[in-house]
């Protein structure tokens, strides 16, 4: 049994509703007036609110921050006379909300007054991190996953490949994770390093191998001694250091730059490269015996435009970690995700996480509403509109003119080229201008 | 359709779905008084007000027409 507060100025209606209500078991107080339901509030808890969105004195929500402010927080259900009030209450109030639009009906009311409370309440927080770290449940990424586990259980070198931005690092730390090894996980960067040192950064160097070796250096296969050792960019290595690396592959010992000892390395390679397989294999950029030394295992990491379903589980994880290292409480809401989900993201993760958090800085600190650019613009992609220019329910007119003007700014006002462009002649270009009253008589 | 147009006609339709509220609620209270969950009386004074409802609705409906004919014929002239 409930009780619940109807507030509604509608007399004929709210009666009738308490009729209905008590006979469904529950104790139910009305409220004709948003000063009326204040003053229920002080006196009485109730577990769930009825709440006509339009009052004699104000707007429902109005009521939204004192709730927030009681002890127990009673669930609340807007009644709306509008369907098209939804989304805007949506917005304003966040996803833990259920509606009713007018006209109700019995099973309505006994709908929202059975529904479970803690159903909204456990799906926004835990998103699962895969070996810690990973997020993603489109049947991709499960792929992924069971790669990396048999993986990890060998001590095979990997090979990850993917475009910029997908998480190439992330899997590496996942693998070195699930593998459970004693030794460290050591990353670094064979496009960062000039020629005359990626020698030292992999292999180490003694006292005075060189001018500037003021010390003796471990080298990454050392320190990733029983680890993991992670070769990003790998591609980038000079083609002419490659047999050095193959030598400690190989014949798994190292000598340090300026050194003569050998010695003995352990550890998984874990190599990654955003070139595909094939340029790969047309580019000569790596060695074919390098090659399949590190490739025993290759996995290819999805694109996130192959998995857009993930976009939310990741929107809304970056958005946390936002929240919690700024003491924000920023939330999405459903419309903004589909937004997101539109795009292609063609920096994959990496560029849905400085979007999240440049939208985060960008929004009002004081609101929990996210506020998003017009546009989701990357340099390194084709401008896309968050709304979609193609929707139903336009004319070809329409879209026609949109087009003619849009090819016209292209080609700075030109209107022989642009006509050439549209596929019609400079006449009926003229002729449309015209007709859109752009054009004056003696201009054609 | 101008703006200030639609925007009385919302307040119109607003108006109009309030009886259709009604109406939908005293259906269900027939129903319940059907299935001897609630006094048959109820039914009686339910349909009563129904009607009623309807009427009202009615009102509103005609009260738009007319308000936006005169909008129609105003811009006319």
């Amino acid at each position: 049994m409930l009780t619940v507060l109807l507030v509604d100025d509608d007399a004929e209606f709210t009666e009738v509703a308490c009729t209905i209500i008590e006979f469904l078991g529950h104790d139910v107080l009305t409220a004709a007036t948003l000063q009326e339901a204040r003053d229920w509030l002080q006196k009485e808890t109730f577990d769930h609110i009825l709440l006509d969105f339009m009052l004699p004195d104000g707007s429902g929500a109005h009521l939204f921050d004192e709730l927030d402010m009681l002890p127990k927080r009673p669930r609340v259900t807007l009644i709306t006379g509008h369907p098209s009030v939804k989304s805007v209450i949506k917005g304003l109030c966040g996803p833990n909300i259920d509606y009713l639009v007018k006209p109700i009906q019995r099973e309505d009311i006994e709908a929202v007054l059975s529904r479970k409370p803690e159903k909204a309440a456990p799906k926004r927080d835990k998103i699962e991190k895969h070996f810690d770290l990973l997020i993603g449940e489109s049947p991709a990424m499960q792929e992924l996953y069971k790669l990396i586990s048999r993986v990890s259980k060998t001590s095979a070198n990997v090979m990850l490949l993917g475009e910029s931005g997908v998480g190439k690092e992330v899997v590496a730390a996942a693998i070195h994770k699930a593998s459970d090894s004693e030794g460290n996980y050591i990353a670094t960067n064979c496009g960062a390093f000039s020629k005359e040192l990626i020698a030292s950064e992999l292999f180490g160097h003694e006292k005075g191998a060189f001018t500037g070796a003021v010390g003796r250096k471990e080298g990454v296969f050392e320190q990733a001694e029983s680890g993991t050792l992670f070769l990003d960019e790998i591609t980038e290595m000079p083609i002419d250091m490659q047999p050095n690396l193959l030598r400690v592959l190989e014949n798994k010992v190292v000598i340090r730059v300026g050194g003569t000892k050998t010695i003995p390395v352990n550890c998984r390679v874990v190599s990654a490269t955003n070139r595909t397989m094939e340029e790969i294999a047309q580019s000569k950029v790596l060695r074919e015996d390098i090659y399949f030394r590190l490739a025993v295992f290759p996995i290819t990491i999805p694109p996130l435009r192959d998995r857009k379903e993930d976009i939310t589980l990741l929107a809304k994880t970056f958005i946390e970690e936002f929240n919690k290292d700024n003491n924000a409480s920023f939330e999405w809401d459903e419309a903004q995700l589909e937004t997101l989900k539109a795009y292609d993201w063609p920096g994959n993760v990496r560029e849905l996480r400085h979007f999240v958090h440049r939208a985060a800085i960008m929004s009002d600190p004081e609101s929990n509403a996210l506020e998003l650019p017009k546009t989701i613009e990357s340099p390194f992609a084709q401008k896309q509109s968050t709304t979609p220019s193609l929707q139903a329910g336009r004319t070809i007119e329409d879209v026609e003119k949109e087009l003619i003007y849009a090819t016209l700014e292209k080609v700075n006002g030109n209107k022989t080229m642009a006509a050439e462009m549209l596929g019609i002649s400079t006449k009926t270009l003229y002729n449309r201008l015209h007709a859109y009253g752009d054009l004056s008589k003696d201009e054609q | 359709m101008t703006n200030e147009e639609f925007s009385k006609m919302s307040v119109y339709v607003h108006d109009a779905r309030k009886p259709l509220n009604r109406i939908s609620m005293q259906a269900e209270l027939i129903k319940m008084a059907l299935n001897g969950d609630i006094p048959t009386q109820k039914a009686v004074d339910a349909l009563d007000k129904i009607i009623a409802s309807s009427k009202d609705c009615s009102n509103t409906l005609s009260e738009m027409t007319s308000e936006l004919s005169e909008t129609v014929s105003d811009s006319a002239k």
